[in-house]
């Protein structure tokens, strides 16, 4: 009875890793199930060993990646400093879905990890097939990366 | 890597390439229908994606747009094949009658005065000229169908494109993921960048081709709609003006091509008018048949392509030199002929892509 409840009743899609955490990311927030499993359609899952390089300091950046399982640290390779290390859910990398500056720090992957890569490729294929969708995670990103430069601007407020 | 590794490596490299170089052969033309599918799914993809949005159905939005593109070919090539062969027809029996005879003895004669000695005695003699028209003539349709009986082969490539198309427009967004997986993660980031400008580079130059080749197809047939207000007699204009675009994608050669059926359309319906046999061009310029008119309006059509037309909608697509793109164009048509040169250009403009990424990696690995 269990195994018909699943075969035809269950969500398939909700027990998905990449839909679970794509679906806790704010820049798709707000996303339908159908739009994220669109979304998902185009995103790429990828593994890294322990200690390879997602992305390196100063590389064109082409795209964001969310963590599936696994540690990135975020650091500057010249003065070994380590910005932020990230887990299972958490995201880096987005500003580059806007352009092709070089990056301004690199990522490492510290343990054996799968992350899901999202490129501005994708978001730009995906505005061409659905630009309902596109424009979602442009308000989200706008969002996120508004909000971030209000952060920053109340910490610069705040050490002056 | 040890040595053994390296030999071992080595050792499967050269039995896969000894392989592929011998499977090759067989697989060229799997490889070349392949090649045609990408071709045209590059083509309908954006249409496809966009009637996917409304619909809400991948393989519905695949089918109806190619069912209509299908649909219209065979429309045009059937209609275009049942008005041929009445004109055919109505020639043969022109060619029966006793004055005709007589015209094509004056355009004879007049081809021989106008001509320097030597070439107009290569001109044949009227009744042997009515004796081989009607020899080919007569047997036009039988040639057809003979032709028709040997297209079997080319059918059969048809449907294969046509099949290869169909699951490349359904599963492309899949299977461009299922490519990006083989992409070491070294190279993630600048690969699919280099699949994106490969796609958007085969993607422009065609969809330019493509609406130049429509842009040139409207320009003939307003150009030969006008050539008829002066008395040309031409029929078949929207099919003539059809097969002029359509042969305009091949760059250079096409638009020679594309003036071939207009030339015979006219000779076909103006033997016999004499008044069609002494036209001249501007009243200076002896154009028997408006076969000058026509000749000239194709120049003033191609003129307005390349000049206006062509530099708007294809231009930069490709960004290569003139003198490369008659280079490559020179290549692809010793390599393939006719075919070589229509794929000559978006091939160097991929080649271009790639070469421009490996010299940026080569420039740039350290950050890679």
């Amino acid at each position: 009875m269990k195994s018909l409840y699943e075969n035809f009743f269950k969500n398939k899609e909700s027990s998905d890793p990449v839909l679970q955490v794509l679906g806790q990311v704010p820049i798709f927030e707000n996303l339908t199930p159908k739009e994220l499993k669109d979304l998902a359609r185009l995103t790429h899952e990828r593994s890294y060993k322990a200690n390879e390089p997602v992305f390196k300091k100063l590389a064109p950046g082409e795209g964001m990646y969310v963590i599936l399982k696994g540690t990135v640290e975020i650091k500057d390779p010249d003065s070994n400093t380590t910005f932020a290390t990230l887990g299972s859910g958490d995201f880096f990398g987005e500003l580059a879905l806007l352009d092709e500056e070089p990056r301004s720090a690199m990522a490492v992957a510290t343990e054996a990890s799968e992350l899901v890569g999202f490129f501005r490729t994708d978001l730009l294929t995906l505005m061409k097939r659905g630009p309902e969708l596109g424009n979602k995670i442009l308000l989200n990103l706008s969002r996120v990366l508004g909000e971030r430069l209000r952060r920053t601007n109340l910490e610069l407020t705040k050490s002056n | 890597m040890d040595s053994v590794q390296k030999l071992y490596r080595l050792f499967l490299l050269l039995v896969i390439g000894g392989l592929a170089w011998n499977i090759l052969p067989f697989l060229a033309s799997v490889i070349v229908m392949l090649i045609f599918a990408f071709l045209f799914t590059t083509i309908f993809l954006q249409t496809v994606d966009t009637l996917e949005r409304r619909i809400h159905s991948r393989g519905g939005s695949v089918l109806l747009i190619l069912g209509s593109v299908i649909t219209l070919g065979l429309w045009f090539f059937g209609s275009f094949i049942a008005n041929l062969g009445s004109q055919i027809k109505v020639f043969t029996t022109k060619l029966q009658q006793e004055d005709f005879a007589i015209s094509l003895e004056d355009l004879s004669n007049k081809s021989r005065e106008y001509l320097p000695d030597f070439m107009g005695n290569m001109i044949p003699e009227s009744a042997k000229i009515i004796a081989t028209a009607k020899d080919s003539l007569g047997n036009v349709f039988q040639n057809i169908l003979s032709l028709l009986g040997s297209a079997g082969s080319f059918f059969f490539v048809a449907v294969m494109v046509l099949i290869f198309t169909i699951i490349l427009l359904i599963e492309y967004h899949d299977f461009k993921r299922t490519l990006v997986r083989f992409i070491p993660n070294k190279y993630l980031e600048i690969g699919l960048r280099t699949i994106y400008n490969i796609e958007q580079q085969i993607s422009k130059y065609l969809r330019g081709q493509i609406l130049a080749a429509g842009s040139v197809a409207i320009l003939s047939i307003i150009g030969l709609f006008i050539l008829n207000q002066t008395g040309a007699n031409m029929t078949l204009i929207v099919f003539i003006g059809i097969i002029a675009g359509l042969a305009n994608l091949i760059p250079m050669v096409g638009p020679f091509v594309g003036m071939i059926p207009a030339i015979l359309i006219a000779l076909m319906n103006n033997l016999g008018n004499d008044a069609a046999m002494a036209h001249q061009l501007f009243g200076v310029v002896p154009s028997p048949f408006f076969i000058m008119d026509i000749v000239f309006m194709f120049i003033i059509v191609q003129q307005i392509d390349n000049n206006f037309i062509t530099p708007i909608l294809v231009g930069e697509s490709v960004g290569l030199h003139p003198m490369a793109v008659m280079i490559v164009l020179l290549i692809g048509g010793t390599m393939m002929g006719p075919l070589g040169m229509l794929f000559a250009i978006p091939a160097a403009g991929v080649l271009k892509v790639i070469i421009s990424e490996m010299i940026f990696i080569s420039k740039n690995s350290h950050l890679l």
